[in-house]
């Protein structure tokens, strides 16, 4: 499993993330797409740390991506904050956001802790709905800028252009992608898996295992605040649809599909729900049926997600190879 | 500093007007193996409870090495030297047998683990102190097995291995051999008489067989207040005890 190995965080899925960076700009259609995907690839890592390493299943995504967004165009517009500056912003907003939905959500656990988070993404939208003098309301937010990587004053790169912009978020995405290795790694990121587990058992080792959920959400917003700030970004405008339970839903929806037991999964799910929506909505406004199915279909029949069926297949091609395969592993790979 | 490890004091919990615990003075001597045996309903795991901190009792406290620790969370009791099993294997059924060892043994750190800047793996001496507990438990041929696949005895083993990583001075067994086969109690009765000549090891038990073998001290309960209190053979040839275990409807 992910916790007993012991391999470099920089080998196994890191370059496969890479090379998915390097290539998807060239074979999807447009770079916009591809940023948008790893946008929201970085909003399911996040939830992935909460849902599939910690077993925390959080509605309050949509807060911190929302929260993230808002507070990054804000202080580009109001305080003419820069790239990182507005970034490093928008980091801090969304940890501090997780951080209070946290604490008090996780002082009940099961049904009532998602209960909770739910009641926080409901009252998020229509706080920032009210305050549409700063939000837009309805409208959203417009007129986001998107200014140049500065360091120091230092000019260096225009990121006007879709490929430019398209870079610095994969820059982006991949050092947040080993970042988030490095905890799942981590004495913490074993601990959390210790609480999914069996969090009786964890408590009576030792740990105090609400200040270990309760990082893990704050890591959890400072990640998916950082992908709503880019989202504002590439779109030079921050649309109340962020901060809405129909976010959350969304990324909660690309982090099962693509699987959780795997960071991998997550741009899997994320590509997948992005592309089918940009595919699907062109052709039919109904599509979000056909997303309803696949999500059935993935929690029905791969409850490991995509990444873990590909998982699976690419064990069963290795046994078909060797001449004697073990039946019990085929019975596992079957089930 | 006096000798007694773990003492209780007017010990009580009560549920409404049920008195689970009524006021137990429960002394565990450093160094032995101390048993507490009753019949059902005796109030030995509300007992244990108290002691885990699983249950804040409603009267009385708890020192241990010199310590009150009537109110700390179980959590904070694991980082003072105190460790516990479960009567109901408790383990991390999808990780590997070292991996549980591993984690029981980074929960002495307490909130250092929260530490996520450096790969766990770099903490040799969890690992080493895994290794070590494997051998000693001798499961160290099942390492890399899950828990969950391992019999319901090598899990009890396991289960009573987890405890020992944190390095406790009192280990606290909650019916060591609970669901074990026939077959599989005397592994368990070596590493328990094992165990006795490192840590403080207090256990509830209803195997007698394995109760008097290894006690140095054995208590009893009965109604929830401590009935008799002495040596295997105090216990066994007493009056007050059988007659507890057998019912007064005879009486």
């Amino acid at each position: 499993m992910n916790t007993t190995s012991k391999t470099s965080i920089y080998k196994g899925i890191t370059p496969a993330a890479l090379i998915a960076v390097i290539v998807m700009p060239m074979v999807l259609p447009s770079t916009t797409l591809a940023t948008e995907i790893l946008i929201f690839a970085l909003a399911a890592l996040g939830c992935n740390l909460l849902l599939g390493y910690t077993g925390l299943l959080s509605f309050g995504q949509g807060i911190f991506f929302g929260g993230g967004a808002y507070a990054a165009s804000l202080s580009m517009i109001h305080l003419n904050f820069g790239l990182l500056s507005a970034l490093l912003c928008a980091m801090i907003v969304g940890a501090l956001l997780a951080a209070l939905v946290g604490a008090l959500a996780i002082r009940r656990t099961g049904i009532y802790f998602v209960m909770l988070t739910l009641a926080f993404s409901q009252m998020a939208y229509f706080l920032a709905y009210t305050l549409s003098d700063w939000t837009g309301g309805d409208n959203g937010l417009l007129d986001v800028p998107r200014p140049a990587l500065e360091i120091f004053g230092i000019q260096l790169a225009d990121l006007t252009s879709s490929q430019a912009f398209y870079g610095f978020v994969a820059a982006l995405f991949m050092l947040i992608f080993i970042f988030a290795r490095r905890v799942i790694h981590s004495p913490f990121g074993s601990t959390l898996v210790a609480i999914r587990e069996n969090e009786g058992r964890a408590s009576a080792i030792g740990f105090s295992t609400s200040h270990f959920k309760l990082l893990a959400f704050v890591i959890s917003g400072a990640i998916t605040g950082i992908a709503g700030a880019l989202y504002a970004m590439l779109l030079n405008f921050a649309p109340l649809s962020n901060i809405e339970l129909m976010m959350s839903e969304n990324i909660l929806i690309m982090t099962i599909i693509g699987g959780t037991g795997s960071l991998l999964g997550s741009l899997l799910g994320a590509g997948t729900i992005v592309m089918l929506g940009d595919i699907l909505s062109s052709i039919w406004p109904r599509w979000m049926i056909i997303l309803g199915i696949a999500l059935i279909a993935v929690v029905l029949f791969m409850p490991a997600g995509l990444w873990g069926g590909i998982e699976s297949l690419m064990k069963r091609f290795r046994e078909s190879k060797t001449s004697e395969p073990d039946p019990k592993l085929q019975q596992e790979a079957k089930s | 500093m006096n000798d007694y490890i773990l003492e209780t004091q007017n010990l009580g919990l009560r549920y409404g007007a049920f008195a689970a615990l009524g006021s137990v003075d429960l002394k565990i001597r450093k160094g032995t193996i101390h048993t507490v045996i009753g019949p059902n309903g005796a109030g030995k795991t509300t007992l244990f409870h108290c002691l885990t901190g699983e249950r804040t009792p409603s009267s009385g406290s708890i020192r241990f090495a010199g310590k009150d620790l009537t109110r700390q969370p179980p959590h904070k009791r694991v980082a003072t030297g105190m460790s516990r099993s479960f009567q109901i294997t408790s383990l991390f059924q999808n990780l590997s047998v070292r991996e549980n060892l591993r984690l029981a043994a980074q929960g002495r750190d307490g909130l250092a683990a929260l530490a996520f800047w450096y790969s766990d793996s770099q903490r040799q001496q969890h690992l080493q102190k895994a290794d070590e507990i494997l051998e000693r438990v001798k499961l160290t041929a099942l390492a890399n097995t899950c828990a969950g696949d391992l019999s319901h005895g090598q899990q009890r083993v396991l289960e009573v291995g987890m405890s020992l990583c944190g390095d406790p001075e009192l280990l606290l067994l909650d019916e060591p051999t609970s669901g074990m086969g026939i077959d599989d109690i005397p592994i368990m009765t070596d590493l328990i008489s094992e165990l006795g000549k490192q840590h403080t090891v207090m256990l509830i038990e209803h195997n007698m067989r394995l109760v008097m073998s290894i006690s140095d001290q054995i208590t009893v309960m009965h109604q929830g207040n401590i009935l008799v209190e002495g040596e295997p053979d105090q216990v066994r040839g007493d009056e007050r005890v059988k007659k507890a275990y057998l019912g007064e409807s005879g009486s």
